[in-house]
């Protein structure tokens, strides 16, 4: 019985730390949040539980319930000043939370001091008392596994995708659409709560709330279960957590060392266990998905010749530049044949409401200066439905600044941008792309460790699993859209020629198949307004073709598309508008062939014929 | 909570002083070693701690003078750190940008396992002693006006700005100093112009280690040595090193150690003791929390709003 109830004391030591370790992967391995503040959370959860069951003479469970929720208000505060930083600095900023929590309860009286609260004993749950490890035990494994079921519902789920899109790159992420600053501090607040709760279960289980069960060491622990594991990978966590909290009877029953000596050489191990992990398996013990399907991957690769790196053309492609070859060289009309169909079935609806060459996006007076440089100095430009306007001018015009503007990305000093008649000045990446207008970028900026398919299926938009609510209230409504939403995007990466690269992480394609899928998230989300950023440059001839077909075919629906571009091949072929840009100033418009008749500019940038 | 006469305010300026020189001390070599190595080196707590338990045995068992214990131990944390540099920190930068992690946090993960080995191997070899002392020095009080300072307060002092001036010297006006600012500013850069940054990199976590040495030293010879002397300096040296700025030369993180020190103790004077830390890391809080603020575009939006009833 005694040796049970040891057995057992292990088992809920586990328990209480994979509630940790679980939610701290999820604001670090899936958001990409580090934080050393989690036992600090964990204190909130359990010194209001340890205070209310003292002084207020509450019942563990109201008590829990209101200690999680502290934590989460707690975490969901500090999200706001941790919104914007590097991990340097949120590990300097959640240190700091840490430190200061920590000094509160050592210091407030009421609390304790530095002994805590003691003789927090004579709990009971629904009449069961919890007295012993195995009361505990039933107990905690229900939290456990409710905290697992959420972690994965929000983890593995479209809110999840996005919460890994904001780790591999932020900025991508908002101009997709996704308001980054809600998420995140959704994010720190759950996680936070969860904290919280398994705070409260550890002084539940030890009857005590005191510093050092909540203190640094704690928190850069559970830091290292969740590294351990796998970060972005749940079942890693468990793993992690099992690795490092049964050292402890490892030493002491096992190898039956001393308390104090197996206490001691518990830490060492665990020491030892992180640097060896992280030099032979930096991703962990159980990796997450991508990581995983890529090592699959790069052992089948092994034994064969094919892979990432060596790209075999998808037959549409193969296709287009068979027709491309039977036209000639001066037939500038490309066919991909399934894309037709493709851009019909998935255009915006938008896009058929108006006459091709109606100005869909009007720009007056936009300026913006950097200390003493003109970035953009009094643009007027329009963008027209069906048509492809192109800005050119040399390097440091101000052309993606440009883009920035518009989108939202810098915010203008004078002017104003109508995108269907609504001024758009002020308003956010996401917010911006959610009204119509999204963006490529000239880095291409794909989220490198998740899939292709992942990548296209962020752009899609409207999606009820990506909030809160709706992914906890309706289950089957979120899964059916999610089915929709992975055939749409499906179909985008088809109609890019990138089908068979579905289900690579995308960080591993070569730099033209990385600009596809770019394209083909952009295009997912079918926003009125493209604004495409050198989207030939970086890329072979072949691709160059592929790339600019694909941008004629969205045009023939209908779609208003601007490019900034250096290829004049490329201007020439798909411009229908072209401003012409020189330090932050708009000096010339018109079509491409008037302006490489102007004698100026001929000389000083297209060069003379 | 102090009675506000001069004596004690004089007395509490004088401990800031003396506290804010250790601080600067241990912000001086973090900030060495983070900005120039990028390495988030936690262990900076371990090879702190070595220095002192070194520096007790030298005492201990050769029975050596306090400033040849202090050197001994002060080389001791200086090979340890270029052994962690070396054994574990180079290896496993480079198989991390192969895997796609963020060096930083892969650096700050691997200095934790460091740090855990550290201060428990340190335990387990003196688990028969909580703390040990370091013997030698000859403190003694002196009185100058309403002030007491000590003798061992003043060896720290002079000591400690001895030697962050020095290296302010030898980065800005040596070969040496030259090449470390290179790699500072850009390592792979540096790779081109004939530097070889692993090599700087040895250099400064030797420099930075052997500074962190001399500080735990004198700590441990205040109060006396235990394996977790390191951990609460450790924190100072993040705040004195993030908030001077990681480029700062050291005479300007060195300062700032030593306002902290000063902000510190007039704390003291309306506050409680024990709540200092709190205005420490309150300071940092806010410091890092208001650091992404863009107080330029603020000023501007400030500005924007006057601009039209000014034209128009």
């Amino acid at each position: 019985m005694e040796n049970l109830q040891l057995t057992l004391s292990y088992v809920d030591q586990v328990l209480i730390f994979v509630c940790f370790a679980l939610s701290l992967n999820l604001l670090q391995g899936y958001t990409g949040q580090v934080s050393v503040a989690h036992a600090a959370f964990g204190a909130v959860g359990g010194y209001t539980l340890g205070y209310l069951v003292l002084n207020a003479h509450m019942g563990a469970l109201e008590a829990m319930v209101i200690g999680t929720a502290g934590a989460a208000v707690v975490g969901g505060v500090v999200a706001f000043p941790a919104l914007r930083l590097t991990t340097e600095w949120l590990i300097l900023l959640t240190l700091a939370v840490q430190t200061i929590i920590l000094s509160l309860v050592t210091t407030v009286s009421v609390l304790g001091g530095t002994y805590g609260l003691q003789n927090i004993s004579g709990l009971t749950i629904f009449g069961h008392e919890l007295a012993n490890p195995s009361d505990m035990f039933p107990f905690f494994a229900v939290i456990t596994v409710l905290v697992y079921l959420v972690c994965w519902r929000l983890g593995e789920s479209p809110f999840g995708r996005v919460l890994r899109a904001i780790r591999d790159d932020e900025i991508a992420c908002r101009s997709l659409g996704k308001n980054v600053f809600r998420y995140k501090t959704m994010v720190f607040a759950a996680t936070a709560g969860m904290a919280g709760l398994a705070g409260a279960m550890q002084v539940i289980n030890i009857s005590v709330a005191s510093p050092p069960l909540f203190a640094f060491d704690q928190s850069s622990t559970m830091v290292a279960m969740v590294v351990v594991g796998g970060a972005g990978s749940l079942p890693g966590s468990i793993i992690g957590v099992m690795v490092l909290v049964l050292l402890g009877p490892l030493f002491e029953r096992v190898l039956n060392f001393g308390a104090d000596a197996a206490a001691l050489w518990r830490l060492v191990a665990f020491g030892v266990v992180l640097i060896v992990v992280l030099m032979v398996r930096p991703a962990g013990i159980y990796p997450d998905k991508t990581t995983r399907r890529l090592g699959k991957e790069l052992d089948r690769l092994k034994k064969g010749p094919q892979g990432p790196s060596e790209f075999v053309p998808h037959p549409d492609l193969e296709e287009m530049k068979v027709i491309e070859d039977q036209l000639g060289s001066d037939e500038k009309t490309t066919v991909l044949p399934r894309a037709v169909g493709i851009v019909e079935a998935n255009g915006n609806g938008r896009a058929a409401n108006g006459a091709r060459g109606d100005v869909v996006l009007s720009v007056k007076g936009l300026s913006k200066r950097f200390g003493g440089i003109t970035a953009a100095e009094n643009l007027d430009m329009v963008l027209r439905r069906g048509m492809i306007t192109a800005l050119v001018g040399p390097n440091g015009a101000g052309k993606t600044t440009v883009f920035n503007l518009l989108t939202g990305a810098i915010r203008p000093d004078a002017g104003e941008v109508l995108l269907g008649g609504e001024d758009i000045v002020g308003l956010t990446p996401d917010q911006v792309a959610v009204r119509g207008m999204a963006r490529s970028f000239q880095n291409v900026r794909v989220f490198p460790r998740m899939s292709a398919l992942e990548n296209v299926m962020l752009g899609v938009q409207h999606q009820p699993g990506e909030s809160f609510v709706p992914l906890f209230a309706n289950i089957p409504r979120t899964q059916k859209v999610e089915r929709e939403v992975e055939e749409r995007s499906r179909e985008w990466l088809s109609f890019v020629g990138m089908t068979d690269f579905a289900d690579y992480a995308a960080g591993a394609l070569a730099f033209g198949q990385q600009k596809l899928v770019a394209l083909a998230r952009v295009l997912a989300t079918e926003a009125e307004v493209l604004l495409l950023d050198e989207p030939a440059s970086g890329i072979d001839f072949q691709w160059v073709n592929v790339m600019l077909g694909l941008i004629e075919q969205i045009r023939e629906q209908g779609r208003t598309v601007c490019i900034v571009e250096h290829n004049l091949h490329v201007v020439e072929r798909l411009a229908d508008h072209t401003y012409f840009m020189e330090l932050g100033r708009i000096t010339a418009q018109g079509s491409f062939a008037e302006l490489t008749t102007d004698k100026r500019l001929a000389e000083a940038y297209f060069g003379t014929a | 909570m102090s009675n506000l006469t001069l004596g004690n305010v004089l007395q509490v300026l004088a401990n800031g002083i003396f506290n804010g020189t250790a601080y600067a001390l241990i912000g001086v070599a973090f900030g060495l070693i983070l900005s120039v190595s990028g390495r988030f080196h936690i262990a900076f707590a371990v090879t702190y701690t070595l220095a002192a338990y070194v520096a007790a045995a030298i005492g201990f068992f050769l029975h050596l003078p306090f400033w040849l214990a202090l050197l001994g131990g002060a080389l001791a944390a200086s090979l340890a750190g270029v052994l962690m540099e070396r054994l574990v920190y180079l290896p496993l930068s480079l198989r991390a940008v192969g895997a796609g992690s963020d060096p930083l946090l892969v650096m700050f993960v691997a200095s934790l396992g460091l740090s855990v080995i550290g201060r428990n191997a340190i335990a387990l070899s003196t688990l028969s002693a909580s703390s040990v002392n370091i013997v030698g020095f000859d403190n003694r009080g002196l009185n100058v006006g309403p002030v007491t300072i000590t003798t061992l307060n003043i060896a720290l002092f002079v000591t400690a700005w001895v030697l962050i001036l020095a290296l302010a010297a030898v980065l800005n006006y040596t070969a040496l100093g030259r090449m470390v600012r290179a790699v500072r500013a850009n390592w792979e850069m540096s790779l081109c112009v004939g530097i070889d940054p692993t090599l700087i990199f040895v250099v400064v976590f030797a420099i930075g280690s052997f500074l962190g040495g001399v500080a735990g030293v004198f700590q441990a010879t205040l109060t006396s040595a235990t394996p977790d002397l390191g951990l609460p300096p450790l924190f100072y040296a993040l705040v004195v090193a993030f908030v001077a700025g990681l480029n700062s030369s050291p005479i300007r993180v060195g300062l700032l150690g030593l306002g902290l020190g000063l902000v510190e103790a007039l704390s003291s004077l309306v506050l409680r003791t024990e709540f200092t830390p709190l205005v420490t890391f309150a300071i940092l809080f806010f410091y890092v929390a208001l650091r992404p603020v863009k107080f330029d575009d603020l000023r501007r939006a400030l500005g924007r709003r006057r601009t039209p009833a000014a034209t128009g």
